[in-house]
């Protein structure tokens, strides 16, 4: 910040996010609403988890943007619970819908989650946003309570299981196809990041001595930051920085998000499409020793995209 | 008549500037906090780098009465030294937050300065003299051989060239566990506060093992947490009154006399948010960065992002002015979210004493307050001045272009939108990198000192 003091020019881009306040009940200026608090939720993640002082961060600078992030966490609780999780309104409550809010978030820490669509979003992607390595846990997964946010823990859905089962296995197979040393570390890193996950629980509560339950809202988690760093340790969370940066920072395809689901052909199926190998292999790129661009192309056949495709799908 | 006149008849002049001249700023010499001493004869400035360095005011010369003394160095010390929290395995910042002087009751002069974690009362003393003529020791120090001494003399006094020593004489350590932003030293000389984010503690200035800890908000499960402490100060006159604001753009004023620990207020300052101007960052911008009493203590002032209000004591639901700073930065926040500058902590100040008046630097008048101007700053080395009185406001601008001894400061404008009039900058072409966060203002003359990023600017008022 402290350069040759040049003049600092505004962004153009950023200038269109500015603006006049937009309510959230204006018809037209919503879009722009939604597209500037997501961009605000994504600059506030950043921040808190971007940076890496020699010195202890602001507890003033912490608390702001943590309040920041809670207050658009809930709007979109809010929001969550008065629409349908569909980015169309055409198919409000069925059970298509609730498979897929609930099948969402096994996927949903595959995509970069601060940009998904602000309607796809709720708490648990979030948790599965910061906490990915626990979501390849069966156990974490299942028994988490934020999963179940709308209530007592009730057993998992049976879509759920499958899903998993297939996915842990094409996992195993993408192993199998990448470079020998990469999939050895691969398979070491998941082993370690499950191994971690397991881990967790006990590790947060020797943080968090006050007693929290395991599976904690986002906020909570987020606010392990502000204990951590002036109580204990500078750790910002349980992951190790390198899983919890290059999952949530790395260099995000967003071709997801341009899927529409009311233009797709086939039903629930087309709904799992848009997370594709591409999201699957992004996240296995931080356990590898070699980065992994989404611009690289990846050394398996598309026919071997097409097979995993196929066992996540189910079909 | 001289010295009464409103922020807009007061002409403002360029004196001085200290500091390096290179654009590249060297970390350790960010200016981090201004100070004027209650006498206005001594100037200190802390640094990032922990130094502390104070300019003196030279003597008035009678012959020339057409500006007041230059500020030379006087005294530079090292204050603060980087630790190591090995605990956290954090660096602890050197960087002196705040330095408050302390009234002055002997040739010595004593101030407290603080970084995030201790506080050190300093001594600076003048040595002018020194004994010479000792019987058994040499000028150099050196002991003499007893038997070559065959007079006794008694040592005199001889002058010497003037040297100042700064001594740490108190060092008040271990009661903060989290940064400390504010010291005040209390109206009775005797005991002072500090603040961090969650605490306020109250110390004696003549021990150090032992602070009475008299706000407390940290709550028993961190996170819950969301409003920290930013600034705090005694009342001037009543010594067991303070405030301290928060990050919520609340003020809460304290009675000690009420309980010893003062969680609960006496009175809570706070205005309505406008629902007109609401965004994601009003929480933001309301955060208040500085809060100073007037000289009488009847009023208060804050600052925060884009203002600064006066709130009267007696009247807690709402300031009874506001003055804008750089509005035209209200529909630029996500950027400046973005960017950090929305956490930029702006100080501000009031004019000297509201009571008195001096003419031509003989006379003293004490007249009820006539002239009442608050001063801050904002970014590309901007700084506003606002007269209570006349309503009136006006931008000037740091910076050694075109900034020659007594010549007239032009005032600025900015353009916020539209078509920009010759001389006045748009928004966009703001440099967001020179921001002035520390001013002062002389306590009894028109003298402003002024802190740019590595820079200290002195301006006066036009005499004559």
């Amino acid at each position: 910040m402290l350069g040759k003091g040049g003049k600092r020019k505004f962004d153009e881009h950023e200038d269109g996010l500015e603006g006049k306040v937009v309510s959230p009940t204006d018809g037209p200026s919503k879009v722009s609403y939604t597209l500037q608090r997501q961009t605000i939720f994504n600059i506030s993640l950043m921040k808190l988890y971007n940076h890496r002082p020699l010195t202890e961060p602001s507890l003033q600078k912490t608390v702001l943007i943590n309040n920041m992030l809670r207050r658009i966490q809930e709007e979109l609780k809010q929001e969550g619970s008065l629409r349908p999780v569909f980015v169309t309104a055409s198919q409000p409550t069925d059970p298509l819908g609730d498979n897929f809010r609930e099948a969402q978030p096994a996927f949903s820490h595959l995509a970069s989650q601060p940009l998904l669509p602000t309607d796809l979003v709720s708490t648990t992607p979030l948790e599965s946003c910061l906490t990915p390595a626990s979501l390849l846990e069966d156990d974490t997964f299942c028994t988490s309570p934020t999963v179940q946010h709308d209530g007592p823990t009730k057993p998992p859905p049976p879509a759920l299981q499958p899903v998993k089962d297939s996915f842990s296995s094409a996992l195993d197979e993408i192993e199998e196809l990448c470079p020998a040393p990469t999939s050895a570390e691969a398979v070491a890193a998941a082993e370690t990041a499950a191994h971690d996950s397991k881990d967790h629980p006990s590790e947060s509560n020797v943080q968090k001595p006050e007693g929290l339950p395991e599976g904690r809202t986002a906020e909570s988690k987020l606010m392990d930051s502000l204990p951590s760093n002036f109580e204990i340790t500078t750790s910002t969370g349980f992951l190790t920085d390198l899983t919890l940066d290059d999952i949530l920072f790395a260099d995000i395809d967003t071709s997801m998000y341009d899927f529409d689901p009311c233009t797709s052909a086939t039903g629930a199926a087309s709904k799992m499409a848009p997370v594709s190998a591409d999201e699957l292999l992004k996240t296995l790129a931080p356990y590898s020793s070699q980065p992994v661009t989404p611009n690289q192309p990846f050394k398996m056949d598309l026919t071997e995209l097409d097979h995993i495709m196929e066992v996540l799908v189910g079909s | 008549f001289l010295g009464a006149g409103g922020g807009n008849d007061i002409q403002w002049c360029f004196s001085q500037v200290k500091g390096a001249v290179d654009d590249d700023v060297a970390e350790a010499d960010i200016i981090s906090t201004v100070e004027f001493n209650h006498s206005g004869e001594l100037l200190a400035t802390g640094d990032k780098g922990g130094r502390v360095v104070i300019f003196q005011q030279e003597q008035e010369n009678k012959t020339q009465s057409h500006s007041r003394g230059e500020y030379n160095v006087y005294s530079t010390f090292q204050s603060h030294e980087p630790e190591f929290d090995y605990l956290k395995s954090l660096e602890i910042e050197e960087k002196i937050n705040k330095i408050r002087w302390l009234p002055q009751k002997n040739a010595a002069q004593f101030l407290l300065s603080t970084n995030d974690k201790t506080i050190k009362l300093w001594k600076i003393s003048e040595r002018d003299k020194r004994p010479e003529g000792y019987n058994l020791k040499e000028e150099d120090g050196r002991y003499r051989d007893p038997t070559t001494v065959t007079t006794l003399r008694v040592p005199v006094f001889r002058p010497m060239d003037l040297m100042v020593e700064a001594s740490p004489r108190r060092i008040f350590a271990n009661a903060h566990t989290y940064h400390i932003n504010s010291i005040s030293i209390n109206s009775d000389y005797e005991t002072y506060l500090s603040a961090d984010d969650l605490r306020i503690n109250l110390w004696h200035l003549e021990i150090t093992d032992r602070s009475f800890n008299i706000v407390d908000i940290k709550p028993a499960n961190m996170e819950e947490l969301t409003e920290v402490i930013t600034a705090a100060e005694f009342h001037p006159n009543s010594c067991n009154t303070f405030v301290y604001s928060s990050s919520k753009g609340t003020i809460r004023l304290c009675d000690m006399r009420a309980s010893a620990l003062c969680d609960r207020h006496s009175k809570l300052f706070e205005e309505p948010e406008d629902p007109s101007n609401r965004s994601f960052f009003s929480e933001i911008i309301s955060s208040i960065s500085d809060v100073k009493f007037s000289h009488s203590g009847r009023y208060m002032m804050t600052r925060d992002y884009l203002s600064v209000k006066i709130w009267d004591l007696n009247m807690e639901n709402r300031p009874v002015e506001t003055y804008q700073v750089h509005e035209y930065l209200r529909s630029k926040l996500c950027s400046l979210y973005e960017n950090d500058c929305i956490f930029d902590k702006f100080e501000c100040c009031w004019n000297g004493s509201d009571r008195q008046v001096i003419f031509n630097r003989t006379v003293t008048f004490f007249l009820p307050p006539l002239c009442s101007i608050v001063m801050t700053g904002s970014y590309n080395n901007f700084f506003r001045m606002f007269d209570r009185n006349t309503k009136r406001d006006i931008t000037l601008e740091a910076s050694r272009e075109n900034n020659k001894p007594r010549t007239v400061l032009k005032p600025r404008k900015v353009c916020a939108s539209g078509k920009r009039k010759k001389d006045e900058i748009s928004v966009d072409s703001l440099d967001f990198n020179k921001k002035i966060l520390h001013t002062a203002w002389h306590p009894k003359e028109n003298i402003i000192a002024v802190a740019t990023t590595n820079n200290l600017y002195i301006f006066q008022d036009k005499m004559n």
